[in-house]
């Protein structure tokens, strides 16, 4: 299953990759944000110490956590801002902690938290605006081994076509 | 040199690593004449004052702790509010994380770079150090003993006005542990760190594994 998490209010982005995904029978699921309420991640620790797998704040990010243990790949849709991902596509990463824990281990010469589920989710990122593309491939890169996973790639909202020929 | 500083991390100043940090930095600063005002970007109804002072301030120090390899969401919705100074400010980091190694701070570090440009700010660059998790977890001596070594830096920043010495350079540690200290570092997370680890969970009230999967 491909999740796709808009954070955007564009909603044509997301019918855009509708028809394209149809096309290709692309079993997704599609999360508009602009309807939900998502906070940023606080800090707490409380998903890998005190509630293992679960975040303290309790606002409609449940969802994502829920359908991510079953996602082959995960697609943030954002706006951009300062080079990067604004705030709210930001906040979608951030958020995603509860699915490590707390244990750790060496993947290569690096530490990593070992992960929650058995499933690995693939990353890749929809933009809109004028971000650093080569900062922002290079960091999805890394954000992904966060997770021991891969990247799926960084692409406008002008390249559809090329993202959804890296959906499967 | 009168410095803003802003302390960039989502968690509450009271548990708040980077605050901690900050304790010793600013006191090693201040040994050297140097003046500051700090705010948490944590509270939100300091955000409207933190805003004028950026305006306002021509030295500028944000302390980050490394959220997924870059800087956290909360911050960024915070940035987003700044109108862009026209070069007349120079803007420093301090950027810190878990994990002991300093390479896994470097992607983090490369958009500190990007951000400084987009704020209009000339770079003073970033003091990289991992290894902090445990902050939040001791009280006295033993908390003295993570912190403290960011007193001397405090004094560096003070006289230099940026983080672009070797002292500074080197203050990061190592890029990557030896394979003698990651084979005894693993062996250590198997073991001792598991028990650990859930004596904090305990600590805190947890009452399922630290594996659990809620969400199966």
């Amino acid at each position: 299953m491909v999740l796709i998490v808009n954070t955007t209010f564009d909603r044509s982005i997301t019918d855009e990759l509708k028809k394209q995904m149809d096309s290709r029978n692309i079993d997704a699921k599609i999360i508009e944000t602009d309807s939900l309420r998502i906070s940023p991640c606080i800090g707490c620790n409380f998903c890998w110490l005190k509630t293992p797998g679960e975040c303290s704040v309790k606002d409609d990010y449940e969802i994502i956590l829920k359908n991510l243990p079953h996602a082959d790949q995960m697609w943030v849709i954002s706006d951009t801002a300062l080079g990067f991902l604004d705030h709210k596509g930001k906040n979608i990463y951030d958020r995603i902690i509860p699915i490590g824990t707390m244990y750790l281990k060496f993947v290569g010469n690096q530490m990593r938290h070992v992960p929650r589920y058995d499933k690995r989710t693939d990353v890749g990122i929809i933009y809109t605006g004028n971000p650093d593309v080569e900062y922002l491939k290079k960091w999805n890169t890394r954000a992904a081994l966060n997770f021991e996973a891969g990247s799926l790639g960084v692409f406008s909202t002008d390249e559809i076509k090329e993202a959804v020929s890296c959906m499967c | 040199m009168h410095v803003l500083i802003i302390n960039g991390s989502p968690r509450i100043k009271a548990h708040s690593n980077t605050d901690k940090i900050l304790e010793k930095f600013t006191k090693g600063m201040t040994s050297k004449a140097a003046t500051f005002k700090q705010y948490e970007i944590s509270d939100r109804k300091q955000w409207d004052d933190i805003r004028k002072a950026f305006d306002e301030s021509s030295e500028i120090l944000i302390a980050i702790p490394l959220y997924v390899e870059c800087i956290p969401g909360l911050l960024i919705e915070f940035l987003e509010t700044l109108t862009p100074k026209k070069g007349d400010a120079r803007i420093s980091f301090i950027l810190q994380g878990g994990f002991a190694e300093g390479i896994q701070l470097r992607c983090g570090e490369e958009y500190l770079k990007i951000l400084s440009e987009n704020l209009g700010c000339t770079y003073g660059g970033t003091l990289v150090k991992g290894d902090n998790f445990s902050i939040r977890f001791f009280e006295g001596e033993q908390r003295d003993k993570i912190t403290s070594r960011y007193e001397e830096m405090g004094c560096e920043y003070a006289v230099n006005g940026n983080f672009h010495s070797e002292k500074c350079r080197k203050f990061t540690g190592p890029e990557i542990l030896s394979a003698p200290v990651r084979l005894f570092v693993g062996l250590l997370q198997k073991t001792l760190a598991k028990k650990m680890f859930a004596r904090i969970a305990e600590g805190w009230g947890c009452t399922k594994p630290l594996d659990y999967r809620p969400y199966q």
